[in-house]
């Protein structure tokens, strides 16, 4: 995948993003997706507001018809798909765990955790935390085959590492590049990567 | 015996040092010592592992140290490790002398094996549980050991599906034999001494990096070998009514996790008097001999193997309100702890329970109950629901009984809590904002009731019962307790008295004195702002002085006298802020995970 095609593809996972975020997330530099973005929204391919860049339908169209080309390699590799399984099966178990993030039984009933309960808290951060040793070696074997991803494994180590040192909304706030931000945006280039379908 | 460098046999003729063997060992140890019937155990200690990280590898003679320790667990058990007809399994587990993030969890049923399940089966007579049993091991193998997701063992499947799966999954070969892996996960927890939590952990919390975990390897047993083995839980006391009469239940034939998930009835702990009277006399035996010794009632489970006991874990039971008071004051008359010790035992909150009003026999079961919630602060609270908090101070303000209902609370609310007679709100928990504002300003509160339940009693006269978490249509007859009239709170307030280190005195008998109403000014709800707000006062009154941090806050503000009443709450509350709290240290130790 060229430059041109991975500054887009970082903006197709953003939805609606900046430079310096897509930069990020492709670990490219951020002088190299302004120019790239740059150009595309003068041929019409990229729409701008503000700082913030969004595909255009029509090129949204032809990134995605150009992945089975630009993924080839990847979708006919047993390993990569055996190792995206084992990536849905800790997606299920982060998934839950942000739901138990985000939410606390109180008799019976799931109501919003409102983050006073310190000690519950700290017991999902050390579950986060767990999880993530579990995560690691999957995060591995998907970077063997496209080795970019890694930034997003060291992403992820960042925000828990915030996290365990007391700046909780690294755990899910959507706002910044929280654990389950940079989980799901991984999600979305995976699914991309591999033309599969997001099952909820 | 020879010489041990690496390893310690916890057989209970020392006690050797917490740094040395870790927390679990160290309670196994405890209890041996008391001469009581723990599942026989050893432990690498911190020793071995310190070595470890410095040479980056098992130091010179531990594998043959722990190979003569299983071999003095066959001896003790009468089973052997790896082979039947009586296979011996073990579980492992790290033990570092301060607990931390990270360190490496319980492995369970090492070793079993092809071999040792059919032994198994043959033995407890249940080939299924055998298998489970066997596909339990690989399962925490994988999770516990190897760190590895997506390996899925399924039942019908067998050791050499599931050692396949596991390669497959996780990359790595689990040993073939029983000691290897033993071995390996002795050499797993010494690893996760130096995994990236435990290590930023310590680096946190200025742990030193080289004190090194300790491994337990312990014996397990099992309550479902025959109709002579069970398990169950003993109270050393009843922890409902404090009566001094062991209280339990037992399950016959049964494993831990069969209690737990209530697919069995267990049934009252005497029945063991028919089935395994000599295991029932060796568990009261040691109820008395675990209180004694720890000075407090206990909470103990234990599992009945073949006919002969042995216990797994030992702690200070949690207890109810009535409870607390009566084992306090009870052991107190036996000799068994100090008036000091017993004024820890019961806390400001479980006697303002006890002394809240409440509802006259008879009164809620012919009362039209309107909803329920979580019962956040005791009290009995009768007014008009009003569902905004400028409206409830103003009605209040005019002498009207008011109760908020809210959707949920917020410092904005404020005003509007503090004129209520109760506070009810449709959702949150014990630890919302209404939850802990009505218990530091004594308010009865209910919460979490559901969406639209009480706002929509707007205007009806309701009756909010804050120790049921029931709110009921109309008035109902409500009283208080006498903190005077019952022997045992009376005696509690006599010690307390004397050791509150400032007098506390009830509204009527109050001496002639500016008192400051807390309840009546700003940030007077939250006892972090007492200090403050309490300097140059005479004598105060308010819900937030019935805590330690509260108390503590007056006796250094130097007032003359609090006032409130029940006076016994903020009595505790004052001789728990003058002493340091005992140290509650557990004898706990587990077999079963």
């Amino acid at each position: 995948m060229n430059e041109q095609t991975l500054a887009l593809h970082g903006l197709a996972i953003k939805k609606h993003g900046d430079a310096a975020g897509i930069a990020q997330i492709t670990g490219l530099p951020e002088e190299t997706v302004t120019k790239h973005l740059e150009a595309a929204a003068q041929a019409g391919r990229v729409n701008k507001a503000g700082e913030k860049y969004m595909l255009a339908p029509t090129a949204a169209i032809s990134l995605q018809s150009g992945y089975s080309r630009d993924f080839a390699e990847q979708r006919a590799n047993a390993e990569m798909n055996a190792a995206y399984d084992d990536f849905e099966t800790v997606n299920d178990q982060v998934k839950q765990l942000i739901t138990d993030w985000q939410t606390m039984e109180v008799g019976g009933e799931r109501l919003p955790n409102d983050h006073s309960d310190k000690e519950y808290d700290a017991a999902i951060i050390d579950r986060l935390g767990d999880l993530h040793e579990k995560a690691e070696p999957v995060l591995d074997r998907l970077t063997a085959h496209v080795p970019r991803l890694k930034v997003y494994k060291d992403m992820l180590l960042e925000a828990l590492e915030r996290a365990e040192d007391g700046a909780i909304e690294w755990v899910s706030d959507a706002r910044i590049m929280s654990y389950h931000t940079v989980w799901f945006e991984l999600h979305e280039d995976l699914l991309r990567i591999l033309g599969r379908e997001r099952v909820e | 015996m020879p010489d041990l460098r690496w390893t310690l046999r916890l057989d209970g003729s020392a006690l050797p040092d917490k740094s040395l063997i870790g927390g679990k060992a160290w309670s196994i140890a405890r209890m041996r010592a008391l001469g009581l019937p723990v599942p026989p155990a050893f432990v690498v200690t911190t020793r071995a592992c310190v070595e470890f990280l410095a040479k980056g590898d098992w130091p010179d003679g531990l594998a043959e140290e722990i190979d003569a320790g299983m071999a003095w667990l066959e001896e003790a058990t009468g089973r052997r490790f790896g082979h039947g007809p009586q296979p011996l399994l073990v579980s492992v587990r790290s033990g570092a002398p301060i607990s931390m993030p990270g360190m490496m969890d319980t492995i369970l049923n090492m070793g079993i094996c092809a071999e040792t399940e059919e032994a198994l089966a043959e033995e407890m007579g249940d080939a299924g549980f055998a298998h489970d049993v066997h596909r339990r091991f690989y399962d925490l193998y994988a999770d516990i050991v190897l760190k590895c997701v997506g390996a899925e063992f399924p039942p019908e499947g067998d050791a050499e599906s599931w050692a396949a799966t596991l390669k497959e999954k996780s990359g790595q070969a689990i040993p073939e034999t029983p000691r290897d892996r033993l071995f390996a996960s002795i050499d797993a927890v010494f690893n996760s001494w130096n995994g990236r939590r435990a290590k930023r952990y310590r680096k946190h919390h200025g742990i030193p990096d080289d004190l090194g975990t300790a491994v337990a390897v312990q014996a397990m047993v099992f309550g479902n070998m025959d109709a002579q083995s069970g398990t169950g839980v003993l109270f050393s006391r009843n922890p409902i009514t404090g009566a001094r009469k062991p209280y339990g239940e037992y399950l016959a034939c049964a494993q831990g996790e069969d209690v737990v998930s209530g697919k069995f009835t267990p049934q009252p702990v005497e029945t063991m008097r028919e089935t395994v009277p000599a295991a029932f006399d060796a568990l009261m035996a040691a109820s008395e001999t675990l209180e004694e010794a720890n000075g407090d009632v206990q909470d103990i489970e234990f599992t009945v193997q073949k006919g002969a006991l042995f216990l797994l874990q030992s702690r200070a039971a949690k207890r109810a309100p009535a409870a607390a008071v009566r084992i306090a004051t009870e052991m107190v008359r036996e000799g068994v702890i100090t008036p000091q010790v017993a004024l820890t035992r019961v806390t400001p909150d479980q006697v303002r329970l006890l002394l809240a009003p409440r509802l006259k026999p008879g009164e809620a079961e012919a009362a039209d109950e309107l909803c329920r919630g979580e019962a956040a602060s005791p009290g009995i609270g009768i007014g008009t629901v009003v569902t905004d908090s400028d409206e409830a101070e103003r009605r209040a303000a005019a002498g009207e009984n008011v109760i908020l209902a809210r959707v949920t609370t917020s410092p904005e609310d404020l005003h509007g809590m503090l004129a209520a007679k109760a506070v009810i709100t449709e959702k949150g928990g014990s630890t919302s904002h209404a939850a802990v504002v009505s218990r530091a300003l004594g308010v009865a509160c209910v919460v979490g009731c559901g969406v639209g339940s009480v706002t929509a009693h707007a205007g009806q006269t309701v009756t909010v019962d804050g120790s049921t978490g029931r709110i009921y249509a109309g008035a109902l007859a409500a009283e208080a307790p006498d903190e005077d009239a019952e022997a045992d709170l009376a005696q509690l307030k006599d010690w307390a008295q004397a050791a509150c280190p400032i007098p506390v005195h009830t509204p009527e008998a109050a001496p002639q004195a500016q008192v400051l109403d807390l309840n009546a000014i700003e940030g007077g709800e939250d006892a972090a702002n007492l200090p403050r707000l309490l300097e140059g006062a005479e004598a105060a009154t308010g819900g937030a002085l019935a805590t330690e941090e509260g108390m503590a806050a007056a006796i250094a503000a130097g007032l003359k006298f609090v006032v409130g009443k029940p006076a016994l709450p903020l009595l505790l509350a004052g001789a728990r802020a003058g002493t340091a709290h005992e140290d509650r240290e557990t004898v706990a130790v587990s077999a079963q995970g």
